[in-house]
């Protein structure tokens, strides 16, 4: 039995496909079949005609790149890439105007070349939303599981950025090259040896005055 | 039977330390000074963004302490403008230190009251990127500068403008405006399902072991 589930908002919809495990005994209670094998899962963006598909591995690097990137938005510092397999890579990053993000998924099948999408903040909110309620759902996957964490102390960006470290540093050097050149053009005094004295000098000067303790006989 | 069974309930509750709503959130240590000062002044200006976007917020907010049973840590709106001091860049900076608590309960308040607002933000980002796209200022739309001109009020009159940074925004309303907006975008993201746990797990960003 194929099983549908979509998680629509203004600007996004995820929806995914697949099948009930045939060997999970079904809850009477629940009206809504377990999704547990995964075929297809498709996100969609309003106004943007391409769309981003795959299997469980998409959706598994789709999810935590997202999740990362939202984190990283709210914290501003930036989250490590985890590895992802090669297979239906998904990145998203910053644009340099800083208002938009690019989602880049390279697809595995075939030679396609990669989709680029440019988020507004606003959509890329909405693909987080149908994210967390996707996970959220217990009856979708429910194996598929998001453990949100703050990042290590490690990837802390300094305090103060490196340009800024670096001034003091700079200002130093720089100024010590500065006086060097300058001195550089200052000519050397050449060093005159002192020349010998003509004149004989008197290697012992004269007794003005006998010793007081001779005239004391 | 039925006084002291309601005796025995009341004093089993006052036995449970702290509200069973706290645990929505995961346990962090606050490990230093550092980190507390970030998160209390992530804190204060997502409420002041919420202040802005809201008229009477503040009450809403001692209104949502007592729909949430929380008075027991924010007894009143005393308490609560003390907790705020605790954002270094406030005038009235106490240089005390929020607990993990209280931290909680501001959050869980920030974002309870963000919710209702979630059209209103979505509109104003709307107008924004439209402006963007314009190439216009953004303190042009109408509805934008409301929410701009309140933001900077609220900014200036409850600053202090001798702090580096402070004095940086204070000197630039694009800069002042860029804040607004940005924190806009952080309640945007707390309207969300997992908003709340979202935005106090990215408070601890760089902050954990």
């Amino acid at each position: 039995m194929n099983i549908q589930r979509q998680y629509s908002l203004p600007n996004c919809t995820l929806t995914l496909e697949g099948l009930r495990d045939s060997m999970t005994p079904t809850d009477p209670q629940e009206s809504r079949p377990l999704l547990s094998i995964l075929v297809n899962a498709e996100c969609r963006f309003v106004g943007v005609s391409q769309s981003l598909h795959g299997g469980r591995v998409f959706l598994e690097n789709l999810v935590r790149t997202v999740s990362a990137y939202a984190q990283e938005y709210l914290s501003g510092i930036p989250h490590p890439v985890d590895t992802q397999s090669a297979e239906d890579r998904i990145t998203l990053e910053k644009m340099p105007d800083s208002y938009h993000h690019r989602l880049t998924w390279y697809p595995s099948q075939g030679d396609r070349n990669p989709i680029e999408i440019v988020l507004t903040t606003v959509q890329l909110f909405d693909l987080v939303e149908g994210i967390d309620q996707f996970f959220a759902d217990s009856q979708t996957l429910p194996d598929l599981t998001l453990q949100l964490q703050p990042i290590s102390r490690r990837y802390r960006p300094p305090d103060e950025p490196l340009a800024q470290r670096v001034v003091p540093a700079t200002l130093g050097i720089a100024s010590l090259a500065v006086v060097a050149i300058a001195l550089f053009f200052i000519p050397v005094p050449d060093v005159r040896e002192p020349e010998p004295e003509l004149q004989a000098t008197p290697t012992q000067p004269t007794p003005t005055a006998p010793p007081q303790s001779n005239s004391v006989p | 039977m039925s006084p002291s069974k309601s005796l025995m309930s009341d004093s089993s509750s006052s036995v449970a330390l702290k509200p069973i709503i706290l645990d929505i959130l995961p346990d962090f240590t606050i490990s230093g000074q550092r980190c507390a000062a970030r998160i209390q002044q992530q804190i204060d200006l997502l409420l002041l963004a919420l202040e802005a976007l809201e008229l009477g917020a503040s009450e809403q907010m001692l209104a949502t302490i007592k729909h949430l049973n929380l008075q027991e840590i924010i007894q009143n709106r005393i308490v609560l403008w003390r907790l705020r001091s605790t954002n270094p860049w406030r005038r009235s900076y106490t240089r005390d230190t929020l607990t993990l608590e209280q931290a909680k309960v501001l959050v869980i308040i920030a974002s309870y009251r963000v919710k209702p607002l979630t059209v209103q933000i979505r509109q104003l980002l709307l107008a924004e990127q439209q402006m963007r796209e314009k190439g216009l200022p953004v303190s042009c739309h109408f509805l934008l500068a409301e929410y701009l001109d309140q933001f900077r009020a609220h900014f200036q009159s409850r600053m202090n403008p001798r702090r580096a940074k402070v004095s940086v925004y204070l000197g630039s309303e694009d800069e002042l405006n860029e804040l607004a907006l940005l924190l806009l975008k952080q309640l945007l993201f707390c309207t969300g399902t997992t908003g709340m746990q979202r935005f106090w797990i990215s408070l601890f960003d760089g902050e954990v072991a």
